[in-house]
């Protein structure tokens, strides 16, 4: 039904993984010790001095080949760092797009040239990275953008306007899903990636505020931007095969459980040792339903690693594990708020995002970022659509 | 189903082919009278099902928990009215590892407290009172821990010898009362390392979960079944998207119960005790009964609740099972106590421990 490749009795993080989880650990403690950052629930910040840390870490692009700037670790050691780096509620927005999707993307579909231009700067922390995807006419219906490119000698010239981008404010280049040929029937096809500087001529990043005053996103319009040739990802037309790809791991990821974690320890420590019996069993669903969808996020990564083609070719057939992803991230969103819901109602504080504490300031960043996880990264209605495809089989 | 493995695979396939050939409508229906179905017990035992993970040198096939474990789960998928996980997980590996002779037959298992033992000429006498013992009546031989001055010893016992007054789950399965007043055991002897009566509960309670497991893929499936076949407003229901929704929800609860499961039974295995994944197999077990069981009545409306369609055998026993071996809140705060006195420091390192310590 869902997960059947994957072996739940016996998953464990290779050695390796387990060494360098100790490292980031250490890092992260002495990086709070040394108060270089405020943690904080929600959207990540953007610290460029703590990317650069980072990245002298090799911790950035630390999958990719060392030609690019990579480390050629494995995709679990990747898990474990991004699950520390959660668990800290870590500054990672800096790197965090560029080493997730972009340069993936790139590795998969980028032309040597656009390997070499953004993959070691990216991995030395220097460079980053936005994603141009929606629209205001495009949100779940992602095929529908209307942002075009036409033919111009020498490359394209682009329209439109994306938005929702974060960080394009403070990033270097995106990547812009637009058209590349009119929609003839297969709204799929005719759809292209291109890499877009954003401070290139006829680009304009404009501020949109979340509702607690946060700048992460941003509208970014295009306006006769011309785009070199070399700068298109991949194959002209392919663009939504080339996005739809990596879904598996883009969804799948430890971020789709755990953006209210450190709201769950917190209210651990103010629980203490005198927790009441409703206090332990909150505390004891919230820790066992973690358990499980860790492992399923870790399953699904344990099982796309060992599919990873190796020098002598694939090693295992790749699984299809979009659907269990899609469940993952379903269920992972909803669990993010049974901790804010339980926090709030077993401690009984107003919630303040000024507080110096903690556990006060955490819980108001988690209520406002509440309905932001389960939206980003595809809605739960898209994502149950999904599932349900699964489940009924093809239509008849 | 769950198949990472080419042995699991095929043990999983024989399973399959087994229940699927000895269990219907008439079997489970009898079985409601019967308390069991013996014809499918005899089945079971003569392809060595009961003894899958025993250990070669103990008369077993030498295979492991967790290869028990798929077959607990394709058990529940059927509903099989035998006491699989009392006698392969429990009793057996009681028996097993006490040296003692496993004997044919189903074996019921006395869990809780350890029952009291006390010295009779050269042997033992044991006495103690269980309520809802799983399928007692139906056995020939009770098998538990019994305690005397702080020795624990596996006991054998001839059920005849005790008073067993019966009753019975939702699901119409036998939860009888036991009484044993000085009975004399048939078999004795020291409990191995690391068999204790928590051990025990934490494996009665992974049983229950793998069994859930299986039920709960199974009233999905009668209900994905149902929805494509059921013409509404001139469409099958499937096609509807507040169905598709609440389907997909079942399916998410449903994959979190069986990876649940599946982890715990890894870790028994492994360790032994594993409270941290008994107790979220079982917590999320019974959370996943709760919403899948109903969404499945939902969506066959009226003609799910009657006795004449095979939902119920399915939805009754996940209300039945959540609550036996320690229901969600029981495994919650268990949990909950253990995290509490560790600390909110201590939790991270907790979840991301490695699969194979302690």
């Amino acid at each position: 039904m869902f997960f059947d490749t994957v072996d739940f009795s016996d998953l464990e993080l290779p050695a390796a993984a387990r060494a360098l989880r100790k490292e980031v650990r250490a890092f992260l403690q002495e990086e709070a010790r040394a108060g270089t950052y405020t943690p904080q629930v929600g959207h990540a910040e953007f610290s460029a001095d703590f990317t650069r840390k980072v990245a002298v870490r090799g911790w950035i692009g630390m999958t990719w080949p060392k030609r690019y700037g990579g480390q050629e670790r494995s995709y679990l050691e990747r898990f474990v760092v991004t699950e520390e780096m959660l668990a800290a509620a870590a500054p990672c927005a800096a790197h965090w797009f560029a080493d997730r999707q972009i340069g993936p993307g790139l590795l998969r579909y980028g032309s040597e040239k656009l390997k070499q231009k953004y993959l070691p700067a990216i991995a030395r922390g220097k460079c980053y990275f936005a994603l141009g995807m929606s629209e205001p006419n495009s949100g779940s219906d992602l095929a529908s953008v209307k942002t075009r490119a036409e033919r111009v000698p020498g490359g394209w010239r682009v329209n439109g306007q994306k938005v929702w981008t974060s960080w394009a404010h403070k990033a270097h280049a995106f990547f812009v899903l637009c058209r590349t040929s009119p929609d003839t029937g297969n709204r799929h096809e005719g759809l292209s990636q291109l890499v877009v500087e954003l401070n290139a001529p006829g680009v304009t990043v404009r501020p949109i505020l979340l509702m607690n005053g946060f700048h992460h996103f941003n509208e970014v319009f295009l306006d006769n931007v011309f785009v070199p040739d070399d700068m298109v990802v991949g194959e002209v037309g392919q663009g939504w095969k080339q996005i739809t790809s990596e879904l598996a791991l883009e969804r799948s990821g430890p971020e789709r459980y755990m953006i209210t974690f450190p709201l769950l320890v917190e209210l651990i420590r103010r629980l203490g040792k005198t927790a009441d019996a409703r206090a332990l069993e909150h505390i004891g669903k919230l820790t066992a339903r973690f358990w499980a969808l860790r492992r399923m996020s870790l399953g699904i990564a344990l099982t796309l690693e060992r599919s990873i083609p190796g020098e002598g070719g694939a090693k295992h057939a790749t699984p299809d594990l979009a659907t269990e992803a899609a469940l993952l991230k379903d269920v992972g969103t909803f669990y993010e708020r049974e901790i804010t819901d339980a926090a709030r109602l077993l401690v009984g504080v107003e919630p303040d995002p000024d507080a110096p504490d903690a556990f006060v300031r955490h819980l108001a960043d988690a209520i406002v970022f509440s309905p932001i996880s389960t939206i980003r990264g595809g809605t739960t209605q898209v994502l149950r659509t999904l599932i349900a495809r699964r489940l009924l089989g093809p239509r008849t | 189903m769950n198949a990472p493995n080419e042995i699991r695979a095929m043990l999983v396939e024989s399973a399959m082919r087994l229940f699927a050939d000895h269990v219907d409508a008439k079997m489970l229906e009898a079985a409601k009278r019967d308390g069991w179905s013996a014809a499918l017990w005899a089945t079971m035992e003569s392809a060595e099902l009961p003894r899958v993970s025993v250990p070669e040198e103990a008369g077993g096939a030498g295979g492991t928990v967790s290869d028990l474990a798929a077959m607990l789960r394709v058990a529940g998928r059927y509903a099989a009215p035998v006491p699989f996980a009392e006698t392969a997980l429990l009793a057996n590996w009681l028996l097993a590892g006490a040296g003692l002779e496993l004997p044919r037959g189903p074996l019921v298992v006395l869990t809780g407290a350890p029952l009291s033992a006390q010295r009779s000429g050269t042997g033992w006498v044991v006495s103690g009172v269980r309520a809802r013992v799983p399928w007692a009546r139906i056995a020939a031989r009770l098998v538990g821990l019994a305690e005397a001055d702080g020795q624990l010893l596996v006991v054998m016992v001839d059920s005849g010898a005790c008073q067993i007054a019966p009753g019975r789950n939702l699901a119409d399965e036998p939860r009888d009362q036991v009484t044993l007043r000085q009975v004399a055991p048939l078999l004795a002897a020291p409990a191995a390392a690391g068999v204790t009566a928590r051990a025990l509960r934490q494996r009665a309670a992974l049983g229950r979960a793998l069994l859930m497991a299986g039920a709960l893929e199974r009233a999905l499936e009668i209900s994905i079944d149902y929805a494509k076949q059921r013409v509404q407003f001139g469409h099958p229901i499937a096609q509807f998207q507040a169905m598709q929704q609440e389907l997909a929800r079942a399916g998410g609860e449903v994959a979190v119960a069986v990876a649940a499961a599946f982890l715990a039974a890894g870790a028994v295995e492994r360790r032994g005790e594993a409270l941290t994944e008994v107790a979220a197999a079982k917590i999320c077990a019974a959370n996943a009964a709760r919403e899948v069981a109903l969404i499945a009545h939902q969506v066959h409306g009226a003609v799910g609740v009657t006795n004449e369609y095979p939902l119920h055998h399915s939805t009754l026993r996940l209300w039945a099972w959540r609550d036996e071996d320690g229901n969600e809140a029981e495994w919650s705060m268990a949990l909950g106590r253990e995290v509490q006195q560790q600390g909110a420091d201590a939790l991270w390192p907790l979840l991301t421990r490695d699969a194979r310590a302690g």
